[in-house]
């Protein structure tokens, strides 16, 4: 995803691209830090359901694992195939 | 959309236009992910893989969820605005 929206920034003077490089490292850190959130209560919803013990059982922590495995996971697949749509669509603007 | 500023608008405000482009890229990303993962992925995570039906799924998720953003997006620049 970021690779594409790098590779507009060519034509543009030094000075530009810089700005817009921030402007991407700094929507990519928060766009993480969105996930690492978003990727917590998932698993927790989908894997933790039992409150008579304070720790995490077994199960629960590999659920957990691979909760956020496959969830990262299927995100690298998404990204695979949103960056293929995008350049289609560009070329056929 | 980078390099060409359309007349009018300063270097300001194309920024800014960028900047908003490229929030609502990482939003409709991270709506895409979501949505495809809830209709794609078992829950009951039996194994940390994706097995083949799950990424068959999750390839034609991708291109209907794309396919439908397009159509909406039409919809909204054809009748979107109120007639004077």
């Amino acid at each position: 995803m970021d690779k594409n929206m790098l590779a507009g920034l060519e034509g543009l003077p030094e000075e530009d691209k810089i700005r817009m490089s921030a402007m991407i490292d700094h929507l990519q850190f928060r766009d993480s830090l969105r996930m690492y959130n978003s990727l917590v209560e998932r698993c927790f919803n989908d894997c933790v359901d039992n409150f008579t013990r304070k720790t995490l059982q077994k199960q629960e922590e590999t659920c957990v694992m691979r909760c956020a495995e496959k969830f990262l996971k299927h995100s690298m697949r998404v990204g695979l195939r949103f960056a293929e749509l995008n350049s289609q669509a560009a070329t056929q603007d | 959309m980078a390099a060409n500023t359309p007349a009018g608008i300063d270097k300001e405000q194309a920024f800014g236009m960028a900047e908003t482009e490229m929030e609502y890229r990482v939003e409709l990303f991270n709506r895409l992910a979501q949505t495809c993962f809830n209709k794609c992925v078992d829950k009951r995570y039996k194994e940390s893989e994706l097995n083949m039906g799950e990424n068959s799924c999750i390839d034609r998720c991708v291109s209907k969820y794309w396919q439908v953003n397009g159509m909406i997006g039409q919809m909204l620049s054809a009748g979107g605005r109120p007639p004077m």
